[in-house]
């Protein structure tokens, strides 16, 4: 390659640096200006629901909650789609650090404990036996990974349910496994999981929020951190969703 | 009964607000741009700001800023109530001393109301 063509390609890259930087602001601002209404709408049917605007018939409040979550679906949608904004855009370096995974799990499973206690959903955290390593990751990306893999394994978990999350280490690489009693994942859908704006047919009639942006966001994260994940379906029911991340 | 003063640009939301406020029996104080928020921090009674950041003139991080340079006002608790999510803005916020951060959406009025008494042990 000669002088030119270098000239070339650096400046064709700064190009797509600069349409990647006004992709990004563009979906910034224009999930604010989206969110506000959003609110608004939140903030007024909840009122309706709780009847602080006056009593309403049975059929009007069953209108008014499906308007609810109809609401919820687009707020969850507009969150998956700055998450995957920030999460997916390798122009924006991660801010790495050294991060207690375990403590960082602890957190999180906690953080759920209100949404568990909801569905009388019991969420436990195996914690490993002996000591595990640190390592160097963006702390707030990989929380996002933890809470979209523990959030899915609540939205398909049945009242009552168990999830368990664990961690393990091996040589090479941390593994964090998040395992449900849920309705599992259909054989036929294994290959399109991970896929933009995929949600599987029993997830949608099981009438869970969900934007399909979350699992690709995860294995986005988790991709960039030149970690693996994957998942299994277990034999007596459920899914566990396995994360290796690599102890540098 | 306590005071609080909602700094909020856009009139639906600030009308919600105060509605949610008042059923719940708070005394309201409203400001619609950044420059009435910061004339405003300074009225009497105030017990607790509702803060948000996208704000004409002035913005919420100038306000909270103004808040915690100002010592009669200066231990005054502020719960950012804003849209933006980014890290950043986050950071921003907590370093200048906001007392909690709420993104509007992913809240309902009752969970602000809940955030609200137990800053002021009501």
């Amino acid at each position: 390659m000669n002088e030119k063509e270098i000239e070339e390609l650096k400046a064709e890259n700064e190009k797509l640096k600069k349409m990647n930087e006004v992709k990004s602001d563009l979906i910034s601002i224009s999930s604010h200006q989206l969110r506000t209404s959003l609110s608004a709408l939140k903030w007024i049917l909840k009122m309706f629901i709780d009847e602080d605007l006056g009593k309403m018939t049975s059929e009007q409040a069953n209108f008014v909650r499906k308007a609810y979550n109809s609401n919820e679906r687009m707020i969850r949608l507009v969150n998956d789609l700055l998450t995957l904004n920030h999460s997916g855009d390798t122009t924006v370096p991660y801010t790495i650090t050294k991060v207690d995974l375990l403590n960082l799990i602890e957190q999180t499973v906690f953080e759920f404990s209100g949404e568990t206690s909801k569905k009388e959903i019991d969420l436990t955290f195996l914690k490993p036996e002996s000591p595990v390593s640190s390592i160097d990751c963006d702390e707030n990306m990989i929380r996002v990974v933890l809470q979209n893999l523990i959030e899915n394994a609540i939205k398909y978990s049945n009242p009552k349910g168990k999830i368990f999350v664990s961690l393990l280490q091996d040589n090479e690489d941390l593994k964090i496994s998040v395992h449900d009693t849920g309705i599992g994942i259909e054989e036929e859908d294994k290959d399109e999981i991970f896929k933009k704006f995929f949600r599987a047919p029993n997830a949608i009639e099981k009438d869970a929020i969900g934007s399909g942006l979350g699992l690709y966001t995860t294995r986005n994260i988790v991709e960039r951190h030149n970690g693996k994940i994957w998942f299994e379906n277990m034999s007596g029911g459920g899914t566990t969703f396995f994360v290796a991340l690599p102890i540098t | 009964m306590k005071k609080v003063l909602i700094i909020e640009d856009d009139n639906f939301l600030q009308g919600l607000e105060a509605t949610k406020l008042k059923k719940n029996n708070y005394e309201v104080s409203i400001a619609s741009t950044g420059e009435e928020g910061m004339e405003k921090i300074n009225e009497s009674g105030i017990d607790l700001v509702l803060l948000d950041l996208m704000l004409p003139k002035f913005d919420g991080f100038e306000i909270l800023k103004k808040i915690r340079e100002t010592e009669d006002i200066k231990n005054l608790p502020v719960i950012v109530f804003s849209n933006l999510s980014e890290e950043k803005d986050i950071k921003r916020a907590k370093e200048l001393g906001s007392t909690d951060f709420m993104i509007k959406s992913n809240f309902t009025l009752e969970e602000l109301i809940g955030r609200i008494d137990k800053i002021l042990k009501k």
